[in-house]
């Protein structure tokens, strides 16, 4: 069982809910466990609480100023990158050299490129073969 | 949404109604408006009820937001505390707030309640036409109590929290903000009480 003021506490809990919801205009009962003629103080209470604390708005031309500082705070501030929509990153231009000797060392770095690419395809072929003839 | 662990035990899992609009504040902080404009007067409300009065409030308000849009990317929603949503989030980035202006503040006298009682005209008060001596009842009451006590009421009664979530804004659980909450009521009770039995001039 609950000690006594856990359970007035639960109870006085579902009255002020009870109520709140009765301020938005929903069909409620009230739970039979409402806080009764023994805690009619803390009734009391909640009902003066809920019915004298006034919700405020605040004036336009202030909120209409902030929501123009958040805009601008807004226009600079970082998207967070987790968040952030995937960008495309173009691909870097391959610039071909314009003078003679850089023309020359380019055509050295593909036919280097093509030898390479050739014994590694001889090497891994000859590879192949002799595991197959043991 | 239910979510199934080995042991075939359902756990509850609040997910948080601003999600999406967090979402779309993260990839856009533009996109942060909307979630201001929803929340600007309970905002605004705490501040007033905290601070008594209408200038500091605003000012309080405005901290809030900013810090709020520039700590979005920090913020990760849970499950559970200490910030299982971005309205329990952003109003410990309020209290925060109005405990740094009360140290502040501690140098300048405070205002009076007679200040804050008079700035709200009748265009101001969202709620129904309210009885002047019933605020001024309602409000020196809870002016009265500890720090905690009185925020706790002002979340629940004004902005309407759930018992967890004023929990989560307190950095206290559930069940100890509820008692919490009681004891603020029957505090109040008590003040009602005396009230009543003074004898009126």
């Amino acid at each position: 069982m609950l000690p006594d003021t856990d359970d007035a506490a639960i109870q006085a809990d579902a009255y002020i809910d009870a109520l709140l919801t009765g301020h938005r205009r929903v069909p409620v009962s009230l739970p039979a466990s409402a806080p009764t003629s023994g805690h009619s103080g803390v009734r009391n209470a909640i009902r003066l609480l809920e019915k004298g604390l006034p919700r405020f708005h605040p004036s336009f031309l202030f909120e209409e100023w902030l929501a123009d500082q958040l805009r601008r705070r807004a226009e600079v501030s970082p998207a967070d990158e987790d968040h952030a929509p995937a960008r495309i990153v173009p691909f870097a231009v391959i610039r071909h050299s314009a003078t003679p000797a850089g023309r020359l060392a380019d055509k050295r770095l593909i036919v280097g490129g093509a030898i390479a690419s050739g014994v590694s395809i001889a090497g891994a072929a000859m590879i192949a073969w002799r595991w197959s003839r043991n | 949404m239910l979510r199934r662990g080995k042991d075939r035990a359902s756990v509850l899992v609040n997910f948080d109604v601003d999600r999406s609009a967090v979402e779309a504040a993260r990839r856009d902080p533009r996109a942060f408006e909307a979630l201001y404009r929803k929340y600007v007067a309970q905002v605004y409300n705490f501040a007033l009820y905290e601070l008594r009065d209408p200038h500091a409030a605003e000012d309080l308000t405005a901290q809030v937001f900013l810090r709020a849009l520039g700590g979005l990317p920090g913020f990760r929603e849970q499950g559970e505390a200490p910030a299982s949503s971005f309205r329990v989030w952003l109003f410990q980035i309020c209290r925060h707030a109005v405990s740094n202006e009360r140290r502040r503040a501690r140098r300048h006298p405070e205002a009076s309640l007679d200040l804050a009682l008079e700035v709200p005209s009748a265009d101001d008060v969202q709620a129904e036409a309210l009885d002047r001596e019933q605020l001024a009842r309602a409000w020196e009451h809870i002016d009265r109590l500890p720090t905690e006590r009185r925020q706790a009421l002002v979340l629940r009664f004004v902005e309407e929290m759930s018992t967890r979530e004023i929990g989560e804004v307190l950095g206290r659980s559930e069940g100890a903000t509820r008692v919490l909450i009681h004891r603020a009521l029957q505090a109040v009770a008590r003040q009602i009480g005396r009230g009543s039995d003074a004898p009126r001039h």
